[in-house]
């Protein structure tokens, strides 16, 4: 590096880049702007999306197992034929049984899951749609029938509580914890009294004994935890009835793989966290389309500061080059002059476009904001990774060479008797 | 083989396709060696300077063969021309083409420092005294645009010797200067031939310069009219 430094390519390329000294710091500024862009935008996006993700593993199931009674069956008839890819059947307004999402011998179900090494935790759950008043304020929601320690075990339902108290839930007979926009519409506050009625006919008066805020909006506008036991009256059915079984895992990168195993061996759905979000995720598929496609078309205007510049210093510096090539410098030595130019432009632009992006993340990032999306969020939440900002700067790095590259070709390719001759 | 002849061509010829048919030099052929102060002369168009840059391997496209120090250029690649160009071959243009923003020191080192035969410091030193031949001394650490023209004209010869060339070529390079100047520059190559042995090829449109030198070769229309001894 330091002999690299002292070799005249270098000098060449610094001298060219100071003997135009606004030109190089406008070209600087493109790629500035390029970065802080990027370090802003796609910060903002994986930010978010980090977080989001972090909030939905942290909070809800890894794998969830449930009884998917919307299986479309067979009919019987068709069941008869040896082979229905040679013959249609068709069973007009086949009703679908009247089957109860139940999970059969549920809790040994759990027992089994429980004792797998790879699972930290299984809350069992009765879930049900359900409706929520409170005089004349009605809201339909769902009611999550848990047992709250075990809840609170693998989910942390403590940490978000922003009101009232989760073991009250245990020791009040008839206690209710309701989401935050649940709350909201009903217009209820802990120890209020409100109504919760199933699609079954029966009611239940309930003491609201805490308020519950996991971030994602849409849970915590319908959500509304109660005791497993309450859960299973309100649907009128036995103590051995539960819907779902919401595992936590250590790793949740084997959620796909072990969802599938426990499908398999259990006969009902099982559904891993990324399935689960799928619509999510391709929302965010798209974002990050369309992100990179922004910063990408940003970067390329830098490039053409970049390209413009060596353009420019190209046709004024043709004599100079002319000479090096006939005093013994190679292609690839004044290629590497222009090479350098670009990249010194990228390298200094480059930097201070980390630092710019990194004040705007700071400066928005302390904004209070009050966001309701997927989530909800005080404040605008960065990415600030060491690693992201890497990739923003080799980003810029690779569009500064790229943008150089061709000019530096085309020095590279100059004739010196095309120069000496018309001189 | 004789080691005496510097360069050597066979039966040279040049032709240009572009924008039409044209043979710019027919089956030139002579020997340069060692020591010998040429000159070529002959009316503008003639070819002079498409013969120097053939000789001096900027231009490659050609037929016949040319030998620098014996060795035949034709089946050198390009790379390889690069370095004979930097270790054979000094030139002197009609326009000095030193780099304006550096200084003359600067100017005469960078052949050298390309070469990377020697350390910076010796290549300083060594630059030093080429420019004390040429009296320019007092001006190394002047920018090289702040000099008078046939100042520059000096430092160009100057970097022309930084590498202790088999061969010096010049393309008109009084063709810019006043005649005092051009006096010193044809006393400072006789000087580089008498002290050195110094090879040199000049391309003329000066009567007086070119009846001075050694040898003179004149083209007449790409053809090689004659070719005198003088000394
Ligand atoms: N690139 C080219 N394409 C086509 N013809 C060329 C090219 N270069 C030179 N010529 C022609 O070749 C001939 C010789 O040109 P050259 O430059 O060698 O002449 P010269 O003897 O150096 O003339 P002058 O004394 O005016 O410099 C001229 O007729 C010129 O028009
Ligand atoms: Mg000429």
């Amino acid at each position: 590096m330091k002999s690299f430094l002292k070799r005249p390519a270098f000098r060449i390329a610094m001298t060219h880049l100071l003997s135009k000294k606004r030109q190089t710091i406008v070209a600087m500024l493109g790629v500035t702007f390029g970065i802080a862009i990027f370090i802003f935008q796609a910060g903002l996006m994986t930010g978010f999306q980090n977080m989001f993700i972090e909030q939905t593993v942290n909070t809800s199931a890894n794998v969830r197992i449930y009884n998917d009674v919307q299986v479309a069956k067979k009919s019987i008839y068709s069941k008869t034929l040896p082979d229905t890819s040679q013959s249609w059947v068709l069973v007009r307004n086949q009703k679908p049984k009247d089957e109860e999402p139940r999970l059969k011998n549920g809790y040994q179900m759990m027992r089994i899951i429980e004792n797998h090494p790879e699972v930290i935790g299984v809350s069992p759950f009765v879930g049900s749609q359900a409706i929520f008043n409170m005089g004349i304020a009605q809201v339909a929601g769902r009611v999550a029938g848990v047992d709250i320690e075990r809840e609170n075990n693998t989910f942390n339902v403590e940490k978000y509580m922003i009101d009232g108290d989760l073991k009250r839930l245990v020791t009040t007979p008839n206690g209710v914890i309701l989401g935050e926009g649940l709350a909201m519409k009903l217009g209820a506050a802990t120890g209020d009294i409100i109504t919760v009625s199933s699609a079954k006919g029966s009611a239940l008066q309930m003491r609201v004994v805490g308020i519950h805020k996991s971030g994602v909006v849409e849970l915590d506008n319908s959500r509304a935890y109660i005791n497993i036991r309450n859960a299973q009256k309100l649907l009128q059915v036995d103590g051995s009835y539960i819907t779902d079984l919401n595992i936590k895992l250590k790793d949740i990168n084997k959620a796909k793989a072990l969802a599938a195993d426990w499908q398999k061996q259990f006969g009902y759905t099982a559904v891993d966290w990324e399935t689960a979000n799928a619509n999510v995720f391709s929302v965010f598929k798209i974002q990050n389309m369309v992100t990179y496609l922004i910063i990408t078309s940003i970067l390329i205007v830098s490039g053409f500061g970049i390209f413009n510049i060596l353009m420019m210093i190209i046709y004024e510096k043709m004599p100079d080059i002319a000479i090096l090539k006939a005093t013994g410098f190679k292609d690839k030595d004044i290629r590497t002059i222009f090479l350098t130019e670009s990249l010194v432009i990228g390298i200094f632009g480059g930097l201070l476009g980390l630092i710019v992006g990194w004040g705007l993340q700071q400066i928005a990032g302390s904004v209070k904001m009050d966001i309701r999306g997927f989530v909800a969020m005080e404040y605008l939440k960065f990415n600030t990774s060491a690693g992201f900002y890497a990739m923003a700067y080799i980003f810029g790095l690779v569009a500064t060479a790229l943008a150089g590259y061709i000019p530096a070709r085309k020095a590279a390719r100059v004739d010196a008797i095309d120069i000496i001759r018309s001189k | 083989m004789n080691s005496d002849i510097i360069l050597e061509t066979r039966a040279v010829s040049k032709f240009f396709r572009d924008p039409v048919d044209f043979q710019a030099l027919k089956d030139i052929s002579f020997k340069i060696s060692r020591g010998q102060f040429v000159s070529i002369v002959g009316s503008s168009g003639s070819g002079k300077s498409t013969l120097l840059y053939l000789l001096s391997t900027l231009d490659t496209d050609y037929e016949g063969e040319i030998l620098i120090d014996n060795e035949p250029l034709h089946e050198k690649s390009k790379n390889q021309l690069a370095e004979i160009r930097n270790e054979k071959i000094g030139f002197v243009f009609q326009f000095h083409y030193l780099l304006p923003e550096f200084t003359v020191l600067d100017n005469v080192m960078l052949p050298a420092l390309k070469l990377g035969k020697y350390d910076e410091d010796t290549i300083r030193k060594h630059a030093y005294e080429k420019l004390d031949l040429l009296g320019l001394g007092d001006q190394a650490i002047k920018k090289a645009s702040k000099l008078s023209g046939g100042q520059q004209q000096r430092a160009a010869i100057a970097r022309a010797l930084i590498n202790n060339p088999s061969i010096i070529f010049g393309d008109e390079p009084t063709g810019n200067l006043d005649s005092k100047n051009a006096q010193t520059v044809f006393d400072i190559f006789r000087e580089l031939q008498l002290a050195f042995n110094q090879t040199i090829l000049v391309v003329t449109h000066d009567a007086q310069f070119a009846g001075s030198t050694d040898r003179r070769i004149t083209l007449k229309d790409g053809e090689l009219l004659s070719d005198e001894m003088l000394k």
